[in-house]
């Protein structure tokens, strides 16, 4: 778990390096970039900070809702970097860096220019209609383009859709808007999304394997989970007496998974932190004011839970690493 | 890392004379970030707990400004004398945390109620002083990440206090660029090194990518902070970060030995100056972008993410910023896009990649 900088790092606090040869000991353990990660580095930096902030202009621009300019001259300002972009793609291909780069441009200008239609044309569309049409027009782009940062756009815009979709829609189905059900829906899209995602990586997909992107998912769907639990702990009014009980689901899936099969400590210290966090609401609520005692009795609790749950988590690391040897 | 892996870097090491003797048996690994962010917010939760207990058996403790302080006082000495006591128990090292974090919270309480009759600007300096002492004498570092992170927002607060705003994210960067430029020169301090590192570059993202919107309108509301010396000092402030941020990287260019003229020299000039003049008007960029090469210059990983997760950030917030029009923010993006872009098919001219991939 641990990487060549934290291991030296290690050593030069016991002493073990010869004064003066920290920088020396990185270098040779391979810690610190060399001269081609660096000039790889700059390119991707250049490259994907241009990239980014020519899109955002593009959404910035028409946002500012230019009124001296006319119809055709927006659209085609919006359209010709979309086919600009597209050109480039056939141009480099998807399997080079700026290729994918490009991709992911275009999949941010076409939601520029869905706005944009939706603006001049005053389509009565609902901002939820405009998040879900833009994930449906990027969704063969994010098949194709093999990039887990495109697919964390499309969940997120999905995301989007449906949460908007609940606030424009809570009143007209006759009942009290209800947060909860929102987040029922987020939850299960998010915990499917992270089982598929998973599931697909397991099957040999390489480039769904970097696991920043599944740790977003999966910190998604526990926080969703926790708070639900929560609304049950608290007995909210909207509460489905639900949450507890999948939550406890969620709680033994994650263990299953991440620490018998896949084994992603990060996971696991949300896990860790949620059930801390649900014990304390548990014992919490009953306490009153005055009750010097249950609060002395809880904070001591917390603090043994987490110190425990460090050590558990920090034995899993250490485990590991003798165990990969 | 595995144990195997662990020995051929130690034999990597010991053939460039650089260790001796046998491989160290494996210590604890080193915490990744997630769990000290684990611990430290059940270590606040478990705070809150403790803070109800004191609320709850002394009642009038609470409602008297000086008992507060004694008490905060003496729950940050017990803090202090825990984590002395008992350096390697995981149970009394959260219990430390929580207990310090219940006699700052009291310290606040009672400060924020004697300077009603003083000023923020006093507030502020007594909560700095508070967090240097308790990163010098608590040996922990987590708690030093806290405390380093909380001093840092103590002087960013007297910043903006003394109208000079425009310069708190030069600052603050330029605070943090020294910490981690030197941070494999002073190896024997190195654990301090890098826990004010860590704390102030968490200070460096907040001030930066909500560059002080929230705290300006509090203080001015109060009477402080009002910009000084009208709009050329706000321009000396932008302009304070582009030095900063160049500064940087000359200094990074020298630390790796490397000539200003050459073509990496020149490239890493280039799109620092390009980043900075952006933070002319889109003050974040600068922050966010020093934190993600600094952490890549030294090899860490949480740190370039951290510089990542900013400058993403920073975007989104860059969005509602309501200092200029939505048209200027897009020109202003898509110029700095169009320059960064043009400044990668330059980089390719005056460093070419190299044919083939040589490793120290």
């Amino acid at each position: 778990m641990a990487n060549p900088r934290d291991e030296i790092l290690d050593w030069s606090e016991q002493g073990r390096i010869a004064p003066g040869r920290l920088r020396a000991a990185l270098e040779a353990g391979g810690a610190l970039p060399d001269a081609n990660d660096w000039r790889r580095f700059l390119d991707r930096l250049l490259l994907w900070m241009g990239t980014v902030m020519l899109a955002c202009s593009a959404i910035f621009f028409f946002a500012f809702n230019w009124a001296e300019m006319g119809r055709l001259a927006k659209i085609g300002l919006v359209e010709a970097p979309i086919l600009g972009a597209l050109f480039l793609l056939w141009r480099l291909g998807l399997e080079r860096a700026s290729g994918r780069a490009v991709l992911f441009a275009a999949a941010l200008l076409t939601g520029g220019l869905l706005a944009l239609i939706g603006q001049i044309y005053q389509t009565g569309a609902d901002t939820w209609e405009l998040f879900a049409v833009w994930a449906a027009a990027i969704l063969p782009w994010t098949l194709a383009g093999r990039l887990a940062p495109l697919w964390v756009l499309w969940l997120a815009l999905l995301n989007l859709a449906v949460s908007l979709y609940y606030l424009t829609f809570g009143f007209l189905w006759g009942f009290v808007f209800a947060p909860q059900r929102l987040m029922w829906m987020l939850f299960g899209l998010n915990t499917g999304a992270l089982v598929a995602w998973e599931a697909c990586a397991a099957a040999g997909l390489e480039w769904l394997r970097e696991r920043w992107s599944a740790r977003v998912v999966a910190t998604a769907s526990g926080t969703l989970i926790t708070w639900l639990a929560l609304t049950d702990v608290f007995d909210w009014r909207s509460s489905s007496h639900w949450g507890l009980p999948l939550w406890l689901g969620w709680m033994a899936a994650a263990y299953a998974a991440y620490r018998r099969w896949l084994k992603d400590v990060y996971v696991l210290a949300g896990g860790v932190l949620s059930a801390i966090v649900v014990i304390a609401a548990l014992f919490g609520k009953s306490l009153s004011h005055s009750d010097a005692g249950g609060f002395l009795f809880m904070g001591l609790v917390i603090i043994g839970l987490s110190a425990a749950g460090g050590w558990w988590l920090k034995s899993v690391i250490n485990e590991q690493d003798g165990g990969a040897a | 890392m595995s144990s195997t892996t662990r020995a051929m870097l130690w034999d990597r090491l010991a053939k460039a004379s650089l260790v001796e003797g046998a491989l160290p048996e494996a210590g604890e690994a080193a915490s990744p970030w997630f769990i000290r962010v684990m611990l430290g917010f059940a270590g606040w939760l478990g705070a809150l707990f403790l803070l109800g207990f004191v609320g709850a058996a002394f009642v009038a403790i609470f409602r008297d400004a000086s008992s507060m302080l004694v008490l905060g006082g003496l729950a940050c000495a017990a803090a202090v004398a825990i984590y002395r006591v008992a350096p390697k128990s995981d149970f009394m090292a959260q219990f430390g945390l929580a207990v310090s974090f219940a006699g700052q919270a009291m310290i606040l309480v009672g400060l924020a109620d004697v300077f009603k009759r003083f000023n923020p600007t006093q507030f502020a300096v007594c909560f700095m002083l508070l967090e240097a002492v308790l990163f010098v004498l608590v040996p922990n570092y987590l708690h030093r990440v806290l405390s380093a992170l909380g001093a840092a927002l103590a002087a960013v607060w007297l910043i903006i206090d003394a109208g000079l705003f425009a310069f708190a994210p030069a600052a603050i960067t330029a605070a943090f660029l020294v910490l981690w430029l030197v941070e494999f020169k002073f190896e024997r301090h190195g654990p301090l090194l890098r826990a004010g590192g860590y704390g102030l570059a968490i200070a460096a993202v907040l001030t930066s990518v909500l560059h002080g919107g929230l705290w300006l309108g509090w203080l001015v509301s109060r009477g402080h902070g009002q910009p000084a010396g009208g709009e050329a000092v706000q321009w000396l402030g932008h302009a304070a970060s582009v030095l900063v941020l160049v500064g940087a990287v000359i200094a990074l260019l020298r630390r790796e030995g490397l000539e200003l003229g050459s073509g990496q020299g020149r490239v890493g000039l280039c799109a620092a100056l390009i980043l900075g003049l952006a933070s002319l008007k889109a003050p974040g960029v600068a922050p966010a972008a020093a934190i993600l090469v600094v952490g890549y210059a030294n090899g860490n990983r949480v740190l370039a993410g951290l510089g990542i997760a900013a400058l993403l950030g920073y975007l989104s917030h860059y969005y509602y910023s309501m200092q200029t029009t939505l048209l200027f923010k897009s020109a202003l993006l898509a110029a700095t896009g169009l320059a960064l872009l043009g400044a990668r098919l330059v980089m390719h001219r005056w460093w070419p990649e190299a044919k083939e991939t040589s490793h120290a």
